[in-house]
């Protein structure tokens, strides 16, 4: 193993931001159900730099985790979404790989 | 005055019951034969109350405001948080009048936990509780540990506060009997590149740590190695909340292993009270 449990060791605003973004979706009925009737108009209304857009809209998994996401709200975020168990821990295990 | 009638760790993952036949059936039944045994094991000393160390999952708590400590002092807890969880939805009771106690003992001892009045328990909770087959039966008091978002609480602030919840448990007069019951760790990775790599040395070091007793060289050999061993393995301080409330005695190992299947390493066991 590498050494090193966390991306940041405090979060950045960017971070704080995805990280907002999938707490609500994950925690509030409404914000959820606002966030899937549409999610790129959801995310496109969003404070985001263009990276962390693109990656959110992409569910660019890896690109998320790099961006500071906590890795708790990424895991659940994925769950929700449904996502395959080896499509989600490949993405991770590619940021390794570059 | 209250008796502290156990003290006990266990691993927790949510995959051990969304996914509980991924280690093959021989695993799986040696580590539900454990929870089975821990819960036999708190039943049988009839506890008034079950003090529940571990950490909410981003859940009740966002980077907002996001506690080191918190202590619940609510008269119950609904549970499970996660609606993806495979356990059925239920509302534990709490004990508010000894988290009371322990609240105010501990600020008094210069701890300064948050409380909360409303927590929803998540599986860092119920799928021990589950899985031991106690959930519901003992009126909880849950102790929650930032262990899932850095800047972390240093790992002998987490025995010092166990130290403090000891003598404050002791001089409950409340309830006859305490059991305690800390969850989390061994190593694992959550959502990161490592997620299903574990670290079986940090894991047995840190055991034998235990084993052998004392205040410092658990959570000193925690807090140096705790990198080598993913974010998961941050729950360990967890383990130490309730090393401190053993007053430090020796633990025993009673099942470690490394469980691949369910990412994570799987250690179970008790602190051998000083009466």
């Amino acid at each position: 193993m590498s050494a090193r449990n966390w991306v940041q060791d405090i979060p950045s605003q960017e971070a704080y931001a995805l990280d907002k973004i999938l707490f609500r979706v994950q925690h509030d009925r409404a914000e959820e159900v606002r966030f899937f009737a549409d999610p790129e108009q959801y995310i496109g209304a969003t404070n985001l730099s263009n990276e962390a857009r693109t990656a959110l809209a992409s569910t660019d998994v890896g690109k998320l985790y790099q961006l500071g996401v906590n890795p708790y709200l990424l895991r659940a975020y994925c769950l929700q979404l449904r996502m395959p168990e080896p499509d989600y821990l490949a993405a991770l295990r590619a940021v390794a790989e570059k | 005055m209250a008796e502290i009638a156990g003290v006990f760790a266990v691993s927790h993952t949510p995959v051990m019951t969304n996914m509980r036949d991924a280690p093959g059936p021989a695993l799986r039944d040696a580590v539900v034969a454990e929870f089975e045994r821990v819960g036999q094991e708190i039943d049988v000393v009839k506890p008034d109350a079950v003090v529940l160390v571990s950490d909410d999952h981003l859940h009740n708590f966002f980077l907002d405001n996001f506690p080191s400590f918190c202590i619940g002092i609510a008269p119950s807890y609904p549970s499970p948080l996660e609606g993806w969880l495979r356990v059925a939805k239920q509302v534990l009771p709490g004990d508010p009048a000894l988290a009371a106690h322990l609240l105010a003992a501990v600020m008094d001892a210069g701890f300064d936990p948050a409380f909360s009045m409303e927590l929803t328990l998540d599986h860092g909770m119920m799928t021990p509780l589950d899985l031991a087959g106690i959930a519901g039966r003992h009126p909880v008091v849950p102790i929650l540990v930032n262990a899932v978002q850095p800047p972390f609480p240093a790992m002998r602030r987490c025995v010092a506060l166990g130290r403090a919840i000891r003598g404050a448990i002791h001089h409950y007069s409340g309830a006859e009997r305490v059991v305690v019951l800390a969850t989390g760790g061994l190593s694992h990775d959550v959502g990161t590149p490592r997620m299903g790599e574990l670290n079986e040395t940090f894991d047995r070091t840190f055991l034998k740590h235990l084993e052998a007793g004392g205040p410092v060289a658990a959570a000193d050999f925690a807090a140096e190695h705790v990198n080598t061993a993913g974010n998961g393995a941050e729950e360990v301080r967890n383990w130490l909340v309730a090393h401190g409330i053993a007053d430090c005695a020796p633990f025993t190992t009673s099942y470690y292993e490394p469980i691949a299947a369910w990412y994570t390493g799987i250690g179970i066991g008790h602190w051998k009270l000083v009466s």
